[in-house]
């Protein structure tokens, strides 16, 4: 999702002239407006959305916000992509929640109507919009309350796990950010407790998706929505039993080639076994940590320690741990094995970190450590930064 | 009628005969007659008669009467009956024909489903599971089939990575055999008649190590053992006697000396001068080709006589032939041919 798109930008200084020339633009915004010149004015709107002081100018004009909520909702094609695009920027800037949702108090209904659409081409920019209000928890609520609204008699999610889930549900748009936007109301109760209905077949269908080649998107979003429901102790056994059958779809992305001896490798789950010499492990580094974060959930009960020592997860992560070069994954990798070679010792397996350190060496290990720790946590907020490149 | 109607003889229930003729009238309508058929072959299938059941269900499509639910259910049904007896894919068509009247159908997708599982068509089952799910989300069967289809999903594409390694495996060892073979310029030559291929000058893989040009009488094969140096599968033969001996591991660095000694440590059954000893023996190899033969030393190894220029391995088993020099069978056996000696 680029910021700026064509079209003159205004970037740095705004003041009172900006504000005058980015309320001229209204007219031209106007639906019936003339198509090139409303074309244009999107275009120009959409590198306004591009820089902070520039979001920061659009959220004083409500005018202008709630032509562009009307723009993206047109069926001419360049006004409603660029105006989807500015949306999504508008909407990766938390300030601006407000502003947009007071300008147009519909919105999140339409954007969730269209991003559910099976017709509308810029349905990923729509979900793109609302993963991004979804981040902050009031517009997630409200996001939730629409979806609970919009079909009585079905489940809230359904629609959304359905539209994420079937391949080719829209032939014109991925629907890779409904993915994120899964992720985020997964912090709710109400939707975990729909994810984890034991009645239903609703988390089996996502597991797939975690080896979805095509976009890092829709794994992160996946992901985080499989680790948010690994929150749900109660559910533990029935996620690593046979019904759902969660560990080694979380093992999967984390395995290498692995070239085990015959014993092992047929004590290895069913999905992990002899995998071919040209396995590739998950590519992004958050993405690999939010699995290990989720597997660490999983052990948090005695069975669940058990279980996931049963499935092999050891083998996987002892390989992933002389692979991974992420610092802060190699630690969450690390604090993981600790938890599987832990207090309940089982016969057989190798102490990855078993060493008799000396008082004095182990202080320097752990002020190294700390410190390490702290760079670790100064990249991540660099790269943070805005929600979505 | 609490039985299903079986063949009614009019002669012994004269009622129940006059009973079915007026319930199998040709008069009524189409639907009346359809769902008697329908009842018909409902009452066949709980009394597990599958075959009847299924002819009930058929008449009653014959009738092709204007109610559609009637005849998803006359095709749901026969599909079921047909799954009771293992026409899994004729079951499928079924349920397809029923689909296509009415695409919701549950019970025509429940069975779909199982019959994609009975055909092993396990991404299939899934799917169809999903699409039902899709229906009524709690549907139970179907929550256990996609449980099951998915495993076996998995299991099945375990098992084709695991043959694909395997493969490729076998493959990595016969290429370093081939190439261990080649670089001690040893010839091969098929097992079969009249074929000659000379391994030295065609490319890796020419002669291959599966099918019938690996296999011997014992099925033992070439092996490279972990300080890189080859095992043969080795016949000795003894003409005067046709008799043979196999050895099935020698390794090409032992001499055949070593071998005779151990072999003919006490002399075999068959040898009733018992004159094979181990110092009478003598070693031959025939070159084919030219019909000559010659002389192995047995202080010889193995690996030094195969690379004898005029050595063929046949079948990737070589041969030798043994005999007592002193016998009157050698002197008659080597009479008239040329015999040389390696060295």
């Amino acid at each position: 999702m680029e910021a700026a798109a064509g079209g003159p930008s205004m970037r740095g200084t705004v003041d009172d002239g900006a504000e005058a020339e980015a309320g001229e633009l209204l007219p031209f915004l106007a639906l019936g407006a003339r198509a090139d010149l409303q074309a244009a004015a999107v275009r120009h709107v959409l590198a306004l959305t591009g820089s902070g002081p520039g979001r920061a100018l659009l959220g004083r004009q409500a005018a202008l916000l709630r032509a562009l909520a009307e723009l993206a909702a047109s069926r001419a094609p360049a006004p409603a992509c660029d105006a989807a695009r500015a949306l999504v920027n508008l909407a990766a800037d938390p300030g601006l929640h407000e502003p947009l949702l007071a300008a147009d108090p519909g919105l999140l209904a339409r954007l969730l109507g269209r991003a559910l659409d099976p017709q509308w081409p810029w349905a990923d920019e729509a979900a793109a919009a609302l993963a991004n209000l979804s981040r902050e928890p009031a517009p997630c609520a409200a996001v939730m309350g629409v979806l609970e609204a919009a079909e009585p008699g079905e489940p809230a999610l359904e629609r959304l796990v359905r539209a994420l889930c079937t391949p080719g549900y829209n032939a014109r748009a991925p629907l890779h950010y409904l993915a994120p936007l899964l992720s985020n109301l997964s912090q709710r109760p109400a939707a975990r407790s729909f994810l984890l209905d034991s009645d239903r077949c609703v988390i089996q269908r996502l597991l797939p998706l975690i080896q979805a080649a095509d976009s890092s998107v829709r794994r992160g979003g996946v992901v985080g929505t499989l680790r948010n429901c690994c929150f749900e102790h109660r559910h533990h056994e029935w996620l690593l039993g046979p019904e759902v059958d969660i560990l080694p779809f979380l093992l999967l992305p984390l395995a290498g080639p692995g070239d085990f001896p015959e014993e092992e490798m047929e004590r290895l789950p069913v999905d992990l076994q002899y995998l071919p010499p040209d396995k590739q492990r998950e590519p992004d580094a958050d993405i690999r940590k939010m699995l290990i974060e989720a597997i660490m959930l999983l052990t948090a009960t005695a069975p669940g320690r058990q279980q996931v020592r049963h499935q092999g997860a050891y083998l996987v992560l002892r390989e992933l741990h002389s692979w991974e070069p992420e610092p802060a994954v190699r630690v969450a990798c690390e604090k993981l094995i600790q938890v599987l070679i832990g207090d309940e010792p089982e016969c057989g397996m190798e102490n990855l970190l078993e060493v008799q350190v000396p008082e004095d060496v182990e202080q320097r290990l752990q002020q190294l450590d700390h410190h390490e720790q702290e760079q670790c946590e100064q990249e991540q907020q660099v790269q943070e930064g805005p929600a979505l490149p | 009628m609490k039985k299903a109607p079986s063949e009614i003889n009019p002669r012994e229930s004269p009622d129940l005969a006059c009973l079915q003729s007026i319930i199998f009238d040709d008069e009524r309508s189409p639907e009346e007659q359809a769902k008697t058929y329908k009842d018909e072959g409902n009452d066949y299938f709980k009394e597990k008669d599958y075959k009847k059941a299924m002819i009930s269900y058929t008449e009653g499509l014959k009738k092709k009467c204007a109610d559609t639910d009637l005849n998803v259910v006359l095709y749901t049904n026969r599909a079921a009956a047909q799954y009771h007896l293992g026409n899994f894919r004729s079951a499928l068509q079924d349920v397809m024909a029923a689909r296509k009247l009415k695409p919701c159908h549950l019970k025509a997708v429940v069975r779909g489903a199982l019959c994609h599982l009975e055909l092993r068509n396990f991404a299939e089952a899934v799917s169809w599971c999903d699409e039902g799910l899709q229906i009524d989300g709690k549907e139970k069967k179907l929550l256990d089939t996609r449980v099951k289809a998915d495993k076996l999903k998995r299991m099945a594409q375990r098992d084709l990575r695991k043959a694909k390694l395997k493969e490729k495996k076998e493959q990595d060892q016969n290429e370093t055999l081939i190439q261990a073979i080649q670089a001690r310029n040893i010839r091969l030559v098929s097992g079969a008649a009249g074929e000659d291929e000379d391994s030295a000058s065609e490319g890796p893989g020419a002669l291959s190590l599966d099918g019938p040009d690996a296999e011997n009488p014992c099925g033992a094969r070439v092996t490279l053992d972990e300080q890189g140096r080859l095992g043969w599968p080795v016949l000795f033969l003894y003409p005067e006697y046709a008799q043979s001996d196999f050895i099935s591991a020698f390794h090409e660095d032992s001499r055949f000396i070593d071998h005779l000694m151990v072999m003919f440590a006490e002399t075999p059954s068959w040898d009733v001068e018992q004159k094979y000893c181990p110092d009478n023996l003598q070693v031959y190899f025939e070159d084919e080709e030219r019909a000559e033969l010659y002389r192995v030393p047995p202080e010889n190894t193995l690996l030094q006589t195969l690379q004898h220029s005029r050595y063929s391995v046949k079948a990737l088993t070589p041969a030798f032939l043994v005999c007592v020099g002193s016998s009157p069978f050698c002197k008659n056996f080597l009479q008239g041919r040329k015999v040389h000696q390696v060295k």
